[in-house]
């Protein structure tokens, strides 16, 4: 109750804060003095403070079960875990907006007192941008998504929180993924502040470097692991279903990953500078599309929690204002200082960044028509289509071979004018990766053509970057990334021929044989915790290679809200992935039984930190340069 | 009715798990049923979901394969059923031109910015 109102009232005060800054740092823009007012940096801090106060307030209130705030009530349950109390306060709408403010507001308070060897009206510029962005957002929480509702009369009980967000990769997910989100708001911020302050230079790509590092690192994170809780929790034995909330993730992942290879180019050559300011505005932009079209609710997906319609209209109002401003301060204050018309050398690494700018638009071409052309074509003709995995396959896989042999050759070459060196020892690794994956893929029945050529080209780069790490003059941020990369690429496709299931319908003491080995329903158990029953399954499983072991699925029924799900049970090892659920088979004894044998699915998880790592390396590395 | 409508997909199911159907036959049947949409859960495919949707439409696939259905055939058929919206690969026709071909076009654009940046 009383913390409600605080956190109600500190939003406000932050609000007041946002304005007051805004206004001393338009004064300060025209001051003479060198150095940025002391008052914003305070400004700054007490904008950031107010908003943790409110969070903290949501949170207590969480902890507490205090229903008489309409969000708790929505979304918490006197019998749930603490963890979950906690983590229930981001696993709704308004709170997860609170979050997103909590982060803008932290990020632009580190951002003004870590740049300061930039110059100072760089620095105010960015702050101004950053208070639009942030004025914007306290506006929707405070007229849209109130997180501080009062309810009266006061309930007993909350509604409780949705059974499968009960989970600790989710707890985790948002604000790891929103860190990611948020951050480009920076690079947005930054960007056009540097447009206005013609200081598009390399120096600043020196400097905006880090944060493009900040936001992809988090960002890579987050996806993955929201793809790691889809894989365990919501029982299909997937990691990437090509739904639209997490193309919606995707997008600005690919734009910051081609942004951060430009902005190479920048800093060395001077060069693209147009093209890094368009990454930048389209990095924050379509995380903004992200939080518009999951919190609209007009796209039909597990991560849709809040269907109103005035909240959408208000996110795509604010939407275009931010395009029209970036857009506008795009075309009146950029001047290309530099001549871009530099040439380019055809055999250089600033045109293999060209190559993968070219390629990472392709895809996200790819995935933004996909996800919002249905969308579109529902409101022109209200005809409904479905735009799946198959049409994502089709238009993706086939450009993955051409991509990766430029990461081979691109990572090779040196700035400016280059030619390849070692061109035998690249044949040979060519034609025995083409052959090591013509006899792995000719013994499982799919394409053969396309899944030599695909797995061959996988190879080639694994096996070039491997060797690259006895390279003395390697970069070994890039060289992580890329064998990340293609282990990545290389799990992925072994990992899809080579997985193998069997799904039955068994009793308790039934034994089912397959074409692999045995699986022996040994009995079940039920068990009851505090906020769910449980009926465990114990299973035994025997392959051919006379490996046993034993697996226990669960069916939970939650108690608020009443929900059962299904929780896998999975014996990960560092080869294989045994996956197992169970579903209920309507109105009888029988349980419909789903077993999975996954090779290399712990390879693409670790591939992914492989490639975080990288960008980790990079940043560390950018950190002590200056 | 009910009983009589899990009997009879029991004896479906243990006819399943007994035959000696043709891999290829499973394959098929997996990979059509995976660009299914569920129609009342939320972004699963039918061959994820146990729902009741899903498992009339397994036994449906399942029967149609049998009959010596293509592929094709087997998504018309659901297509006039219950709508483009079903099928999670949309057909190329008049209503998606742009949707399969706008990416490559937009990829033969940058190739050509790209080539004139080279000059």
């Amino acid at each position: 109750m009383l913390a409600s109102q605080i956190g109600y009232y500190s939003l406000i005060l932050g609000l007041i804060f946002s304005f007051t800054l805004s206004f001393f740092a338009t004064k300060d823009l025209t001051s003479p003095s060198k150095k940025i007012d002391q008052n914003i940096i305070v400004l700054s801090f007490l904008q950031f403070f107010f908003v943790v106060v409110s969070f903290l307030c949501l949170i207590f209130s969480f902890v507490n079960s205090d229903f008489s705030n309409e969000t708790v009530f929505n979304n918490s349950h006197t019998t749930k875990p603490l963890f979950y109390k906690i983590s229930g306060t981001w696993g709704n709408h308004e709170g997860s907006l609170l979050l997103w403010l909590l982060v803008l507001t932290l990020f632009i308070f580190l951002f003004i007192i870590k740049s300061i060897n930039q110059p100072k009206k760089y620095r105010i510029s960015t702050l101004l941008f950053q208070q639009i962005i942030i004025i914007g957002f306290f506006l929707f929480v405070l007229v849209t998504s109130n997180p501080f509702i009062y309810v009266f009369p006061v309930p007993n009980e909350g509604l409780g929180l949705n059974p499968i967000l009960q989970d600790p990769a989710l707890a985790i997910h948002p604000p790891i993924l929103y860190l990611g989100y948020v951050g480009s708001s920076i690079i947005f911020s930054a960007a056009l502040a540097a447009v206005i302050q013609n200081y598009i230079n390399s120096e600043w790509a020196k400097h905006i470097k880090k944060w493009v590092l900040i936001s992809w690192i988090f960002l890579s994170i987050g996806i993955m692991l929201g793809s790691i809780w889809a894989y365990y929790e919501l029982g299909w034995g997937g990691f990437w279903f090509w739904d639209p909330v997490e193309n919606v993730s995707l997008m600005p992942w690919l734009t910051l990953t081609a942004l951060l290879h430009c902005i190479l180019v920048l800093e060395r050559r001077l060069l693209l500078t147009s093209w890094v300011v368009i990454l930048s505005i389209a990095s924050f932009t379509l995380s903004m599309c992200g939080t518009f079209l999951v919190r609209s609710g007009i796209l039909n997906s597990v991560h849709t929690f809040a269907n109103d319609p005035a909240r959408g209209i208000f996110i795509l109002i604010f939407l275009f204002i931010l395009i029209f401003l970036s857009l506008g301060i795009f075309f009146i204050f950029h001047k290309e200082q530099y001549k871009d018309n530099k040439n380019f050398f055809w055999l250089s690494k600033e045109t293999s960044i060209l190559l993968n700018n070219w390629f990472m638009m392709y895809f996200l071409s790819v995935v933004l028509i996909g996800t919002v052309y249905p969308i579109f074509l529902d409101v022109i003709s209200s005809d409904k289509i479905s735009v799946g995995p198959p049409f994502y396959h089709k238009l993706i896989i086939p450009f993955l071979v051409p991509f990766l042999i430029f990461m081979v050759f691109g990572s090779r070459l040196k700035w400016i004018k280059s030619e390849i060196s070692n061109k035998n020892l690249l044949i040979i690794f060519f034609t025995i990766s083409i052959t090591i994956s013509f006899l792995v893929t000719k013994n499982f029945q799919v394409d053969l053509f396309l899944y030599t050529i695909l797995i061959g080209t996988s190879l080639f780069l694994f096996f070039t970057t491997t060797v690259e790490f006895f390279n003395k003059k390697k970069i070994l941020s890039q060289t992580v990334a890329h064998f990340g990369f293609s282990l990545f690429i290389l799990s992925i496709l072994l990992n899809s021929i080579t997985s193998s299931e069997v799904s039955t319908n068994m009793k308790v003491g039934e034994r089912y044989n397959y074409e692999g080995g045995e699986i022996f329903f040994k009995k079940i158990e039920e068990k009851k915790e505090k906020n769910f029953n449980s009926i465990v399954g114990h299973f035994k499983i025997t392959d051919n290679r006379g490996d046993i072991f034993n697996l226990k699925p669960e069916l939970r029924v939650y108690n608020q809200p009443i929900i059962i799900t299904s929780e896998a049970d999975i014996k990960t090892t560092l080869l294989k992935d045994n996956f197992l659920v169970m579903n209920t088979v309507k109105g009888n004894e029988y349980f419909n039984i789903r077993y999975q044998v996954k090779p290399f699915m712990l390879w693409i998880w670790i591939s992914v930190l492989l490639i975080s790592l990288g960008g980790m390396i990079s940043f560390l590395r950018a950190k002590n340069e200056k | 009715m009910r009983i009589l409508k899990t009997f009879l997909l029991v004896v479906l199911f243990i006819n399943i798990a007994n035959a000696n159907t043709d891999i290829k036959d499973k394959n098929l049947n997996n990979k059509i049923l995976k660009n299914i949409r569920c129609l009342v859960c939320q972004g699963q495919s039918v061959y994820d979901s146990e729902s009741e949707f899903s498992s009339t439409i397994k036994l449906l696939v399942k029967k149609k394969i049998n009959e010596g259905k293509s592929e094709k055939q087997i998504y018309e058929f659901l297509r006039k059923r219950y709508g483009d919206w079903v099928i999670f690969e949309p057909e190329l026709n008049k209503n998606t031109y742009i949707l399969w071909i706008l990416p490559l076009l937009l990829f033969l654009l940058g190739g050509a910015i790209i080539r004139k940046k080279l000059k």
